[in-house]
């Protein structure tokens, strides 16, 4: 899985592939296919135990080779992957025996084991297989890859041999239904037997029918407003303030989302180590703003500003409009620019050409992951140009802090710093949900600790 | 049979038009797949390798070239996001397409020709009003408008048909049928205006006609001259012009089939343009309109064979 | 004229003129603002004193919008039929009026460009060049002027086809001249009527770009975009789709019975 696309059968897809590690409830690293992991004590030398006897669904029993394998393709970039970086000061893989596994960096890169839990980079493939990845993904999971047709249906079928024992299902085939509309009718007449994402505002009506299971967590992503700091007046923390002021997040979730979610001050997962709860949301303040703008050098009238908006997720089209409101109050003309995702991809993402946009982030648990490709100069996910020096200070001095508490504490500046200096404007953690017949069991199960992907290998069907 | 020569080196010439046009219209697309293959992974130099694998650096005309060659020989290439070979995954979408296609012709008939029928017989009166405006309501609403209308009552309400996907007429005939049934309604009843206007003007023309006043002089029962006599002239017409809606079906499916989930051409196209899937923009848009253009052409030397008028000039 | 004073007449008229008062009175006597105004508290609320027609899932009122959005839809739509008769008629009558190898150029090329229709057309013009007003304008009025040029070329081949016209070529008038005395003349009424029918096309190309996410942009009001926005909502407030659906039916159904009734009067020729 290191090439991913977005679409959310994508989800489904990872049930194929198994991380050689991964994380707890309470986002602690726990085995998986290695059955043990240790650290040296200069924190420089990293040995997997590998669990003896795990079966890829080529038939083949994978070993340490494949661990290298996976790892040496994953850290070059040329593969398209862009967890690249995890592995950048991997110095030396070696494999003293079939089931041992020794990274050697070059110098302490303490989130390395973690990264290793997220999506992605620890996913561990059979020796040779990267070629066929993209079209026939091969794996240790729980399912093996059956057919695929981009944009409509993934079919996944159950692998007898998986090492934690076959799962209930014999097969999944998971359909993409864009349509709120369509997905939910095709969950009530009983096409479907689930759906993922039931639309934010029918959840407490169907909760309340009691006719469906429903499934709630948080988070499942969470949503900022980003200002484009190659544009002149965003480099002004006056003027990126102001704009934070104008926002009520509380009634912008309740608007854009029914109130599905929580607002927040700080990205980080509500529940990990490092997340500052200190920092509360500046209140909206029109009139604040208004001053905070005059001063800045921008009367009321002479800010025109395009917010470009992707229709991949209705709810920013809908906060935008919103936000036009509020934006005009304060004396700002903002002109919604709707984009497709392949065009918010291009424009945005890669060309980063726009002035202010909105996105929307998986819970990055891994505090390195988030903050430094988000944040960092020069992260990997830096499209905002963000550069700020006492960012990149912070965010280069965690990764080579191995005390956790230090590292949280670290992180944790780094939450105020961004939010002192509003370089994006935070909005909300959002529930994820999942709508679901009476005869689906095992539900508790689905949502893997990340939040982001779906676990089926204990999800089982009653007649 | 001179006619017929001409006919089909215009539609060489027009078939290179219309390669032509889509490749250049696709090359003025903005973003490009291998963005879109990335996602928000995407980073400068992995993409630049990217478009180099999927020859998206070669100069435009040998891409042309290339992708003429290939159409020619039967190597469409193979889509980028799909990562299938094109030909066969279009021939696959072309069927289900079909499907829609036909079941919405069938409908828009099965009501406009009764429909129009009916208003020539009563012209002028009431009758004839009703038909042509209940028939206009039809395509005085945006397709996807019906697409809705027809989920919540036939799927959610009434629980008759499913609401969305496609299944193959080869696996399993009556769940295609049911299938493509709503959103070959909701293209039925945009394409049901125009032929009931047709079928009533041409009944019009016949009816009025020396056979009929025959028909009726030999005491021959009114409802047969009008079903039997008069309705057996008027198809021809009438079906000429259901073959020139073609086109206008063609358009509609995009946005249906979307809506409904239904796999076929429209669906494809349309994934294809969000995803700037470039080698699938271009086969599948050249598809259509050859499929257009064909059609229109079928439909003309039907008219030949029917009307020998035509010949003469 | 007795032609207009039938019910279809009246009605498709009436309905017509109506909705072009509206789309021009609203602007003048309602603020803008109040298409966009938001009511939290309000959200998807029925039709009821307060909003005669029922708020949208962001409390804006329905009225205002519809009314407002009367503005964008007949705008988006009579600037595209304009812009395809603007390039379809010196189109049509080059190719009609001389005919020979130009009309044979011309011709093929509108063919070809007939063979792509006119949503796809639409679709990929608003893709090349990015969604806003102006664009989708672009994009519906390209899309549409191959046929009016199909359609102009006809008409004015018949006219210069007349005998008062050749007559008039031999004798040696400018063919500017001809153009602009005779064959004008006789095309407008066919220009007139396949306009009309095409301005409900356009409305209905419209909604069907603003659906795909590619024509109006939020939050500016136009009918279609409003019937996008409430296709998540159609069960539990259906108001909110049944007012522009319902904005979009009748003035379709108005220009296209008005259509019929101008090519019964000033065309009957085609009558169909």
């Amino acid at each position: 899985m290191h090439q991913t696309g977005t679409a959310s059968t994508g989800r489904v897809l990872q049930n194929v592939h198994n991380s050689i590690v991964t994380v707890d409830q309470d986002l602690n690293v726990i085995p998986m296919l290695a059955e043990s992991f240790e650290q040296s004590d200069d924190g420089l030398t990293y040995t997997f135990r590998l669990r003896p006897g795990v079966k890829f669904h080529n038939g083949s029993e994978m070993t340490s080779a494949d661990v290298k394998y996976s790892f040496e393709r994953c850290a070059n970039p040329d593969t398209g992957a862009v967890n690249f970086e995890v592995f950048n000061a991997v110095e030396s893989i070696d494999t003293p025996d079939p089931l041992t596994v020794v990274v050697t960096l070059n110098q302490i890169n303490a989130p390395f084991l973690s990264r290793l839990a997220e999506n992605g980079a620890g996913v561990i493939m059979p020796e040779g297989s990267g070629d066929v990845q993209g079209e026939t993904p091969i794996g240790a999971g729980p399912f093996r890859f059956v057919r695929r047709e981009f944009g409509n249906e993934v079919e996944l079928e159950r692998f007898d041999d998986y090492w934690d024992g076959p799962a209930y299902l014999e097969r999944v085939i998971a359909r993409e239904i864009p349509e709120p509309t369509v997905r939910l009718t095709g969950l009530r007449t009983g096409e479907l037997h689930m759906i993922n994402d039931i639309p934010a505002d029918r959840i407490g009506e169907i909760e309340d029918a009691g006719e469906l299971q429903v499934v709630k967590w948080f988070p499942l992503n969470w949503d900022f407003v980003n200002l484009n700091h190659t544009f002149e007046p965003f480099q002004d923390a006056r003027v990126r303030r102001a704009f934070d002021m104008i926002i009520d997040k509380e009634v912008l979730l309740e608007g854009a989302l029914w109130g599905q979610g929580a607002v927040t001050a700080s990205p980080s997962y509500p529940t990990s180590a490092s997340f500052n709860a200190d920092l509360v949301q500046r209140p909206q303040d029109i009139e604040g703003a208004r001053a905070l703008l005059e001063e800045a050098g921008y009367p009321p009238g002479s800010l025109d500003i395009v917010f470009k908006a992707t229709t991949n997720y209705p709810y920013h089209i809908e906060s935008a409009q919103i936000l036009v409101e509020w934006f005009r109050m304060a004396g700002v003309n903002l002109t919604i620019e709707q984009l497709t995702w392949a065009d918010w991809l291009s424009q945005c993402w890669v060309d980063r050409d726009f002035q202010m946009t909105m996105m929307n982030f998986f819970t990055l648990w891994e505090p390195d992951f988030l903050y430094y490709s988000l944040f960092n100069t020069v992260g990997a996910f830096n499209y905002r140009s963000v550069s700020d020096p006492e960012i990149d200070a912070l965010t280069e001095e965690a990764r080579i802090t191995v005390d956790p508490a230090e590292r949280a504490e670290i992180y944790k500046a780094v939450q105020q710093r961004l939010f002192d200096e509003a370089h994006d404007i935070m909005l909300w953690f959002r529930n994820g949900s999942i709508g679901a017949q009476p005869s689906v069991g095992g539900l508790d199960t689905i949502v893997h600790p990340n939040g982001s992907n779906l676990n089926f290998h204990k999800v089982w069907l009653n007649a | 049979m001179a006619y017929i020569i001409n006919r089909v080196l215009s539609v060489l010439l027009t078939l290179f038009l219309i390669s032509v046009i889509t490749f250049a219209v696709t090359n003025i697309l903005p973003g490009d797949v291998a963005m879109m293959i990335m996602g928000t992974q995407s980073n400068p130099e992995a993409l630049a390798g990217l478009r180099e694998s999927l020859g998206l650096n070669d100069p435009l005309i040998v891409q042309y070239g290339r992708w003429i060659g290939g159409l020619l020989t039967g190597d469409w290439g193979h889509s980028l996001v799909f990562r299938e070979p094109i030909a066969p995954l279009i021939a696959q979408k072309v069927v289900a397409s079909g499907v829609i296609v036909v079941m919405s012709m069938t409908i828009a008939l099965l009501f406009a020709i009764p429909l129009g029928v009916w208003a020539a017989i009563h012209r002028d009166r009431w009758q004839d009003s009703t038909a042509s405006t209940s028939a206009l309501v039809g395509v005085s609403l945006p397709d996807f408008f019906w697409g809705i209308m027809l989920i919540l009552l036939f799927a959610r309400a009434l629980g008759w048909f499913p609401s969305s996907g496609f299944v193959h007429p080869a696996d399993d005939l009556l769940g295609a049928i049911r299938h493509a049934f709503l959103p070959s309604l909701a293209l039925g009843l945009g394409l049901m205006a125009h032929l009931t206007r047709m079928t009533r003007s041409t009944m019009i023309g016949i009816l009025q006609q020396e056979f009929i006043r025959v028909a009726r002089a030999k005491g021959l029962a009114e409802r047969e001259v009008v079903w039997s006599y008069g309705l057996r002239n008027a198809i021809g017409p009438v079906l000429t012009v259901a073959g020139l809606q073609v086109g206008y079906l063609f358009g509609s499916i995009i946005v249906v089939e979307s809506l409904f989930n239904y796999t076929g051409m429209g669906w494809l196209t349309y994934q294809a343009l969000l995803n700037r899937d470039i080698p699938l923009i271009q086969s599948s848009v050249f598809v259509i309109a050859a499929v257009v253009m064909l059609t229109n052409l079928l439909v003309d030397l039907l008219y030949v064979v029917i009307d020998p008028r035509i010949r003469l000039s | 004229m007795r032609g207009f004073m039938t019910g279809k007449g009246l009605l498709g008229g009436g309905i017509v003129i109506t909705m072009l008062l509206v789309a021009i009175l609203a602007p003048l006597f309602i603020p803008d603002t109040f298409a966009t105004r938001m009511d939290m508290r309000a959200r998807l609320s029925g039709p009821s004193l307060d909003h005669i027609f029922g708020t949208d899932q962001l409390g804006r009122d329905l009225f205002y919008r519809v009314v407002l959005g009367a503005q964008t839809s007949v705008m988006i739509a009579g600037a595209a039929v304009l812009m395809s008769v603007v390039i379809g008629l010196p189109l049509g009558i080059i190719s009609g009026y001389y005919g020979g190898v130009i009309d044979n150029v011309l011709m093929r090329l509108v063919d070809t460009l007939l063979s792509f229709p006119a949503l796809l057309l639409a679709l990929t013009i608003s893709a090349v060049l990015g969604p806003n007003l102006t664009n989708t304008i672009i994009a519906i009025g390209i899309a549409f002027t191959p046929f009016l040029a199909r359609i102009i070329r006809g008409e004015a081949l018949r006219v210069a086809q007349m005998p008062y016209v050749e007559a008039a070529r031999a004798a040696g008038t400018t063919d500017l001249k001809m153009i602009i005395r005779h064959v004008l003349p006789n095309i407008m009424p066919a220009i007139i009527v396949q306009g009309t029918i095409s301005l409900a096309f356009a409305i209905l190309a419209e909604a069907g770009l603003s659906f795909l996410g590619l024509g109006t942009q939020p939050p500016d009001a136009s009918w279609g975009l409003m019937i996008q926005a409430s296709r998540d909502y159609l069960d539990v407030a259906p108001w909110t789709a049944l007012v522009p659906g319902a904005a979009v039916a009748i003035t379709v159904l108005g220009l296209n019975m008005f259509g019929d009734v101008l090519r019964d009067v000033l065309d009957p020729r085609t009558q169909t």
